[in-house]
């Protein structure tokens, strides 16, 4: 799971509006550009086999 | 026009009931005065999608019937209050503050909206927000078809989102209390961003049904208010399980304001980086008066950061998973090019894309996340952060662009607590703690799911000690 600061100081800037920090000399990344980066994030996330998804199924 | 002064419209849920109780007023002489301010001033700052003044008052003749009956119903017998308009309320429209839906009308009520009425408080008006409550990310102020969210404390400064107009609303003395919405930081803020207290309860307290959908697995109602003793007020009134909402924890709450008694015995957690690093440097000096009026009421506090996930990217692959899933609809149908702010579009097209496989991924990551915060309160039983890094941003800049131009500290601290905190499902309370740059900031208290009491309990001390609460923007006069 390893991320740059750069990356994860752009995450937490944007907070509620969920839009990446750029620094001036950037271009402004699309929204599919953002998901793309995103997914990238998580493939770096290690889970071990076990782990279900965090929602749950109730037979009723 | 009512003859009330501001010390009616800035009391407290607990001032106002204390004087319905003893018949100085009457529910009807409240909400009536409420619905006139609503009216003169809701437009100013763009809060108000729908006045409801003939329901309002029927309702508030209500409560006064039940108080003439010495009927009591709880604490908010008779109090006006505003709903963000992503709650169905039965035969009106219902916006989701988004120009496709403006007609949308559904035909039975959000249980919060019914419990509400059931505890004798008239609903004076549906409150503006955020289209779609930023379900495909927005870059402006200006995504929503009710215009920019105007702070009452700087018209130039946005009131933050996506629970706009009921921010801006309570701060403005426009109602004593407002229903607002979280999926990721919608509650808290503009709760920051206007000066209220805000709580965000913990994922499944509150029925969502009835709620315009943004993310099934993240999202929360909760009250936006004066103080943290009236957000318990509301979320005891809100709160409890409901068989129509499948994300229902089947469990009530009920306010127990002393049940904290020992405050050093609350274990809290705190990073100085959020503070000193990443904070504005205009709010430095106020949250750092804030760590220390916690010092002062006892709670022993240790530093701490979160366990490493990439908070952010999990939380944006969720929510755009989800939103994009519900409003495929608007896409395939052409009408998304209705809503106002293109990234938002292009967002809920996005979204679509989402491999299941990369959801997936995010919502095994999250398991890991929760399974790491349980850990982690086992040490702690109260992360404090800010609520917002500075003051409200310019209603013209794009919102992708605040804070771009400090340079990064090396920890990243407590500053992830948003997403964290609601991925986690975990609850919230954001309390004001002083100004930067003339404008509210505020810190946040987190707590282990279901440790309502114990946050609120703390506020309630902490807004004992301050009067950050107590501030009144300057609220126009009458013309």
């Amino acid at each position: 799971m390893k991320i740059t600061r750069r990356q994860l100081a752009g995450a937490l800037a944007a907070g509620a509006v969920r839009t990446a920090a750029q620094t001036p000399e950037e271009p402004r990344k699309t929204p599919a550009d953002r998901i793309s980066q995103n997914v990238s994030a998580l493939a770096k996330v290690k889970i071990p086999m076990a782990v279900e998804p965090a929602f749950l199924f109730k037979a009723q | 026009m009512s003859e009330f002064g501001d010390d009616v419209f800035f009391a407290t849920i607990g001032e106002l009931g204390a004087k319905l109780r003893a018949r100085e007023l009457s529910s009807v002489e409240l909400t009536r005065a409420t619905l006139d301010r609503l009216e003169r001033l809701g437009p100013r700052y763009n809060a108000l999608a729908l006045l409801l003044r003939d329901s309002a008052l029927k309702r508030a003749r209500d409560a006064d019937d039940d108080f003439k009956r010495d009927r009591l119903r709880g604490p908010l017998q008779g109090i006006p209050y505003g709903a963000k308009d992503l709650l169905s309320l039965a035969s009106k429209p219902t916006t989701w503050g988004a120009r496709p839906y403006a007609a949308q009308v559904f035909d039975y009520t959000a249980t919060v909206l019914e419990k509400l009425h059931k505890a004798r408080a008239p609903l004076a008006a549906k409150l503006a927000m955020v289209e779609l409550a930023g379900a495909g990310s927005y870059r402006y102020a200006s995504a929503s078809m009710f215009g920019p969210g105007v702070n009452p404390w700087n018209p130039e400064r946005w009131s933050g989102g996506s629970s706009s107009g009921s921010g801006s609303a309570v701060a403005a003395g426009l109602v004593p209390f407002a229903l607002g919405s979280e999926t990721w930081g919608s509650i808290l803020t503009p709760s920051a961003y206007c000066g209220v207290t805000g709580l965000r309860p913990t994922y499944g307290l509150v029925s969502r049904h009835g709620a315009m959908p943004l993310s099934w697995t993240m999202d929360k109602i909760g009250p936006m208010c004066r103080s943290a003793e009236d957000c318990a007020f509301v979320l005891g009134a809100i709160a409890g399980g409901d068989s129509n909402d499948p994300g229902s924890a089947g469990k009530s709450f009920y306010y127990t304001p002393n049940s904290v008694t020992d405050f050093s015995a609350i274990q809290t957690g705190f990073a100085p980086v959020d503070f000193e690093g990443w904070a504005d440097p205009a709010a430095r000096p106020d949250f750092l008066k804030a760590l220390q009026t916690f010092r002062e009421i006892g709670v022993p506090m240790r530093e701490t950061s979160l366990p490493e996930f990439p908070y952010s990217a999990l939380a944006s692959v969720v929510i755009a998973a989800e939103g994009s899933a519900v409003f495929e609809p608007l896409v395939q149908s052409g009408q998304v090019g209705e809503l106002a702010d293109q990234t938002q579009i292009a967002g809920l097209k996005a979204g679509l894309e989402i491999a299941a496989k990369d959801y997936l991924r995010a919502m095994r990551a999250r398991r890991l996340l929760q399974e790491a915060f349980r850990k982690m309160f086992t040490e702690f039983d109260v992360l404090i952060s800010a609520s917002r890094l500075g003051p409200a941003t310019r209603i013209s800049d794009p919102l992708d662009q605040s804070a771009a131009n400090r340079p990064a500290p090396k920890q990243l601290g407590l500053t992830s607590l948003g997403a964290a905190g609601n991925l986690a499902g975990l609850p919230a309370l954001s309390l004001p703690c002083g100004f930067a740059e003339g404008l509210p900031i505020a810190i946040q208290l987190v707590g282990r799911p279901f440790s309502e009491n114990k946050l609120l309990a703390l506020g309630r001390e902490f807004q004992k000690r301050t009067d950050w609460h107590r501030r009144r923007p300057p609220v126009p006069p009458r013309t």
